[in-house]
């Protein structure tokens, strides 16, 4: 493992664009794509299979061996896209590797460029061709017909197929043809990339980020009054009358007519409206008394809708903010970064000692 | 019914294929309507295999890998749900499929487990690049899915021979702390990712476009209407921000921007 965290250079040495590749290693790559989530983490997701894809094409345009060396690195970015349609980004990324571009510039257009595509690619497979040609095949299956699982593998994988090798071919040509009008312009093109790549990370965020603090601490109790209205007879009533009590002090369950001065007193119906205690007499002998009882509930206060009040998504934005910060300005390694966050996680969940706050 | 040296071989083969399968390759292999039948031929009953797999294919449709979420496996679902139905008597298929959730759930939960504690194998491609070995990236690759393959056929196997007593077992065994600390832990660690994507493009000016990226998206994904292929929208937005940011910044150059091939461009 690396001590030192390697240094992907801004400028690769070899600024000379490499000619096109031929499409025998176009077809590699979109045959090498189907291993997109070999090294599938939750660190990079699938950067490791995507390194593995873009190896064919990154040897034909990068001769020079510090410069694979460096694209090969920043190749292994975070990146989370859809596996059916990957190879509509390998293209892109190919031709910029191609013409030499920024390092910058390539990892800023890479996530820009994957990370939509994975909406896209779950609507059409996941929610549209599996449903539909498994659907179709299950009722066969059901009947026994042992045709169904080869209808239902030829039509899947000839879907796949086509998108994996249609994508390759036309995102690369789009690409090579639009980089000499992009090349013109580089800083500008780089700013503009790593405008839309930010803008993706902070849309990313909140897209996929579910960290949140489920802690709710017991914030001690809060004192009321219930009122409760009975009729009685006017004798009985009079019981009801001297009960002056201090509701600041006096336990949960006393009731309540008056303060310690002999004032009324306002309490809670069950409705929650503001009602006035005191006795009515009715005029047949019966009063109507409406007396109040002390109660004691417990608060408790919640941290996450807390953070939520001020923003929602406040935890996974604060986590993301202190691993740049530790990245950036500390010289983390990534590893480190791992190791924290499951140092994190564990001792949040408690370790069977303390409350979880997960 | 008895089971022979073979037959379990064969299921160990078997399940180590599906597993890779599940993420990669032909991404189809996998699928109970797949599984069920080649499970029933090596235990002797392809057509009660194919009816359970069926059955089983049914129940996943709409439980899907969306968006990252792992459903319970459908690799060890669908697969002891036709060992079940093969091998013990009185089962028809959808009690079969009904007694293998459990373990489908137990994969789903191995899945979550395996991709936080894989993280640090990248390390290993990381060393890798520096060196432009290319080589070693195809060898890392292989130790990858291998290990992957492995642990589902190992588990798989395990639970053909001993049945049920182990995976219940295996879930008392690990404490219900430990399992919500990797889970969170596993959750958190896209940030890491994130994160180095910021070191790379970030630079003074540039904040503002990620808390505009950022404030958007809380927005768009609390409108239900939009809220499934909000990331596509909001990349459109993000795009026309970098797009006129570009006219800009070329304009004040006083070059000729020729905005028309840009759009080809992403």
């Amino acid at each position: 493992m690396a001590s030192n965290e390697f240094v992907v250079p801004e400028r690769y040495e070899d600024l000379t664009p490499a000619p096109n590749v031929d499409q025998k290693t176009l077809n590699r790559m979109a045959l090498r794509s189907c291993w997109l989530q070999s090294s599938f983490n939750y660190e990079t997701m699938q950067s490791g299979g995507w390194l593995f894809a873009m190896i064919p094409g990154l040897e034909k345009v990068h001769t020079n061996k510090n410069d694979l060396a460096a694209s090969m690195y920043h190749n292994l970015d975070f990146i989370n896209t859809h596996p059916f349609l990957v190879t509509f980004v390998m293209g892109i990324v190919l031709s910029l590797e191609q013409n030499k571009v920024d390092t910058q510039t390539i990892r800023a257009v890479r996530i820009s460029a994957a990370s939509p595509l994975g909406g896209i690619g779950d609507a059409l497979f996941w929610l549209t061709l599996v449903p539909i040609t498994a659907g179709i095949t299950s009722n066969m299956a059901l009947e026994g017909n042992i045709i169904a699982p080869i209808i239902f593998l030829v039509i899947f994988n000839a879907a796949q197929f086509a998108c994996r090798f249609g994508l390759m071919n036309w995102s690369y040509k789009v690409g090579t043809s639009a980089i000499d009008a992009l090349t013109a312009n580089m800083q500008a093109f780089t700013r503009a990339a790593s405008i839309l790549g930010v803008f993706v990370v902070g849309a990313l965020t909140v897209t996929m980020g579910a960290t949140q603090i489920n802690l709710t601490i017991p914030n001690g109790t809060t004192r009321g009054l219930s009122a409760t209205t009975v009729v009685v007879s006017n004798e009985e009533a009079e019981n009801f009358a001297d009960l002056a009590v201090d509701t600041e002090t006096a336990e949960a369950g006393t009731l309540a007519m008056t303060d310690m001065e002999g004032n009324a007193l306002t309490a809670a119906d069950a409705d929650g409206n503001a009602v006035t205690t005191g006795i009515v007499d009715l005029g047949n002998g019966m009063s109507q008394v409406t007396y109040g009882t002390v109660t004691e509930s417990p608060v408790s206060y919640s941290v996450a809708s807390t953070l939520d009040s001020v923003m929602p998504k406040l935890v996974p934005l604060a986590l993301v903010m202190l691993l740049y910060f530790l990245f950036a300005k500390h010289n983390f390694t990534p590893i480190k970064g791992i190791i924290l966050l499951l140092v994190i996680g564990i001792l949040g969940s408690g370790c069977g000692l303390w409350p979880s706050i997960w | 019914m008895e089971v022979g040296a073979i037959q379990i071989a064969l299921i160990f083969i078997v399940t180590f294929i599906a597993a890779i399968d599940q993420f990669d390759f032909l991404e189809s292999l996998y699928q109970p309507i797949v599984t069920g039948p080649i499970v029933g031929a090596i235990l002797g009953n392809v057509e009660l295999g194919l009816v359970v797999g069926g059955t089983y294919q049914l129940m996943t449709i709409g439980n899907m890998p969306i968006g990252g979420a792992q459903p319970p496996n459908a690799v060890i679902g669908g697969i002891m749900a036709a060992i079940f139905a093969c091998t013990l008597e009185n089962m028809d298929p959808n009690l079969a499929v009904a007694t293998a959730i459990p373990f489908a759930m137990l994969g789903q939960y191995g899945v979550t487990l395996f991709f936080t504690l894989r993280a640090p194998l990248l390390e290993f491609f990381r060393g890798c690049a520096e060196k432009a070995d290319t080589k070693g990236i195809t060898k890392w690759t292989i130790v990858s899915e291998v290990i992957l393959g492995l642990i589902f056929a190992v588990i798989v196997t395990l639970f053909f021979i001993a049945g049920l007593a182990v995976g219940q077992q295996v879930v008392d065994a690990i404490p219900e702390w430990l399992n919500t600390g990797l889970s969170q832990a596993g959750n958190m660690m896209k940030f890491v990712g994130f994160a180095i994507l910021l070191k790379i493009m970030m630079s003074r000016d540039m904040w503002g476009f990620f808390f505009m990226g950022f404030g958007l998206a809380l927005i768009a994904t609390n409108i239900p209407a939009i809220s499934g292929p909000a990331l596509l929208i909001l990349t459109l937005i993000g795009f026309g921000i970098a797009f006129w940011d570009f006219q800009q910044q070329t304009e004040l150059k006083g070059a000729v921007a020729d905005g028309g091939d840009m759009e080809d461009g992403i």
